[in-house]
């Protein structure tokens, strides 16, 4: 990766930031610290890697990507907006009174939002669904899914990880914001998802864990799939709850806060170009 | 009734290619033929009705339409959640056919037994429901499904169930069929008791009773009309079900005779509101919840004495 490219993903990987901190505190609202989780995956995968057009976000043969993790959907949004696929000012309108910029990833017609989730364990079957339709239809489109480690709790889940290894579903890449965190508490004290990428492995997919904030091991990961032909990708990818800013950063308490004025003005300096 | 099911859906797989049928690990000696002639589009996805559910919808947000079976309980309890969320918020065109249902399963006891779906599923926006009484019902409901845009629920009992339709009635969703005429009483069916109901009609017959003897293949939406006109005209209006007393058939029809302030004798047959914790035949089970032709006839000489 060049060093313009590197800079280029991490100012846009800032700005993404400030964009989703000025929507939560806007909206008074929760899960900053799971957007922030996942900013710069998502930035990499909507500037390198997904085949979806904001002009045409229905288009049959686009890429699809569904934010199972749907509680971090205001970097989602942020990035959709970005990109083009609706106007940025809609974003103002997060979590507010009549808005369909809902808390958690809705299809409710707003582009590029292919999927509802949130409910725990739900966007991976559907990205099953998605991938077996594809390969039905012959179609070249691949399938991403961005699923939380607490959602790996959900047996639903592993319902479709056993799913996808047996079609060989190779269309299919899962990416995993491990950020060590649960609801309640962190993964290894509550349910121990270790060891998490033999467990994939087991369940006949490729697995590749890397560092979900270093846009270097991200492009080497996203350069290499399908990691296994015939076989369903996971890339696992460790990040830090909150990343970005050092108050917010791996405290669980951000599940559920809203910045008060000093964190904010902590968070802004922090993140300033 | 599914093999009246089966042998339609073979047919629309045959003319439609858009169909893809997923069943999680049921239909041992009867899905086999389907297996073969569509290996691509037929899909046993193994005992996981919750990832089946999220997968039928991935399938159809790509243009498909899925028909997904299981056994009643599983196809709408183990799932609803995924249900409600994946399949009918979306407006999906998943068709979940839940089989043996009611008392079906009739030696399996309470974990096999499904008196609850309907009442699920009615709870869903956006879910049309179809209760089928005899094969011919289950033909119609099972290409109906098809047509119609956005999720359903076919509720199938018995495989073995008696055609009451000697002469195929015009079909159309949301409507009642009347079976027979009678201006003294108004009997209400849903499903596998159709035969049954039958039974009740030339029993009550007999006492010189004439019963009026409507069929509701089509659950929600529900044929309004047609109850608030048999309201009218008999002022008495009995509904029966192999169902819970809540939720179904009789839970719909209260619901709209109150709401229109209609004041009739009315009277729910159906599955009391408590377990059924023994084994036995359907019929045996059927009576333990007092559900038989000579129960449910005497309780209806009664309720007109009155």
């Amino acid at each position: 990766m060049t060093n313009n490219k590197l800079s280029d993903l991490q100012k846009k990987a800032k700005e993404i930031r400030r964009t989703v901190l000025s929507m939560i505190v806007g909206a008074k609202a929760s899960h900053i610290a799971s957007s922030y989780s996942v900013v710069d995956l998502l930035v990499y995968l909507y500037d390198y890697v997904l085949r979806i057009d904001p002009k045409n976000p229905q288009d049959p043969d686009r890429d699809r990507f569904i934010l199972s993790k749907g509680w971090g959907v205001s970097a989602l949004y942020a990035i959709l907006a970005k990109k083009g696929f609706f106007e940025q000012r809609l974003l103002e309108a997060y979590c507010r009174d009549g808005s369909k910029m809902i808390g958690i990833s809705t299809r409710n017609g707003i582009p590029g939002i292919e999927a509802t989730t949130g409910s725990m364990g739900h966007g991976l079957p559907i990205g099953v669904g998605m991938a077996l339709a594809a390969k039905l239809k012959k179609q070249k489109n691949r399938i991403f899914v961005i699923i939380s480690d607490g959602e790996c709790d959900e047996g639903s889940t592993w319902e479709a990880i056993l799913q996808a290894g047996h079609h060989k579903l190779e269309n299919l890449v899962v990416i995993i914001d491990y950020n060590k965190w649960q609801s309640f508490g962190r993964i290894k004290d509550i349910l121990d998802l270790e060891p998490f990428s033999r467990k994939w492995q087991a369940f006949k997919w490729a697995a590749l864990e890397i560092d979900g904030h270093n846009f270097k091991k991200i492009d080497r990961a996203f350069s290499k799939i399908p990691l296994v032909k015939n076989k369903p990708t996971v890339i696992i990818a460790h990040t830090i709850k909150g990343k970005g800013v050092s108050v917010l950063q791996d405290r669980n308490e951000w599940h559920y806060r809203t910045p008060t004025e000093k964190e904010i003005k902590i968070a802004k300096e922090e993140l300033s170009l | 009734m599914r093999t009246a099911f089966l042998e339609t859906l073979v047919g629309l797989m045959r003319s439609h290619e858009d169909i893809i049928t997923l069943t999680a690990d049921m239909g041992f000696s009867v899905f086999e033929h389907i297996q073969k002639e569509f290996p691509t589009r037929f899909i046993n996805t193994g005992v996981t009705e919750q990832s089946t559910v999220g997968i039928a919808t991935g399938l159809a947000l790509s243009g498909f339409k899925v028909y997904f079976y299981a056994q009643a309980p599983f196809a709408t309890m183990r799932c609803f959640e995924q249900i409600r969320l994946d399949v009918a918020y979306n407006h999906v065109n998943v068709k979940i056919i839940g089989v043996a249902a009611g008392f079906s399963s009739n030696q399996l006891g309470i974990s096999h037994f499904a008196l609850e779906d309907v009442g699920l599923m009615r709870l869903l926006p956006n879910m049309t429901i179809f209760t089928p009484g005899d094969p011919i019902e289950a033909e119609w409901a099972t290409k109906r499904a098809y047509i119609v845009d956005g999720p359903v629920y076919i509720r199938l009992t018995k495989s073995d169930s008696p055609v009451v339709h000697v002469n195929k009635p015009t079909f159309r969703v949301s409507r009642g069929i009347k079976i027979s005429k009678g201006n003294d009483i108004s009997l209400f069916v849903s499903g596998s008791l159709l035969p049954m109901a039958q039974e009740i009609v030339s029993s009550l017959q007999r006492k010189n009773i004439h019963a009026a003897l409507i069929s509701m293949p089509t659950i929600k939406p529900i044929d309004r009309e047609i109850i608030l006109k048999e309201a009218k005209k008999t002022g008495k209006v009995i509904t029966l079900e192999e169902h819970s007393i809540i939720g179904g058939l009789g839970s719909i029809v209260a619901e709209i005779i109150a709401e229109e302030g209609k004041t009739v004798k009315f009277h729910r047959f159906g599955v009391p509101d408590k377990f059924t914790s023994v084994t036995g035949s359907p019929e045996y089970l059927l009576q333990y919840n007092g559900l038989s032709v000579a129960r449910i006839t005497k309780s209806i000489l009664n309720l007109l004495k009155n």
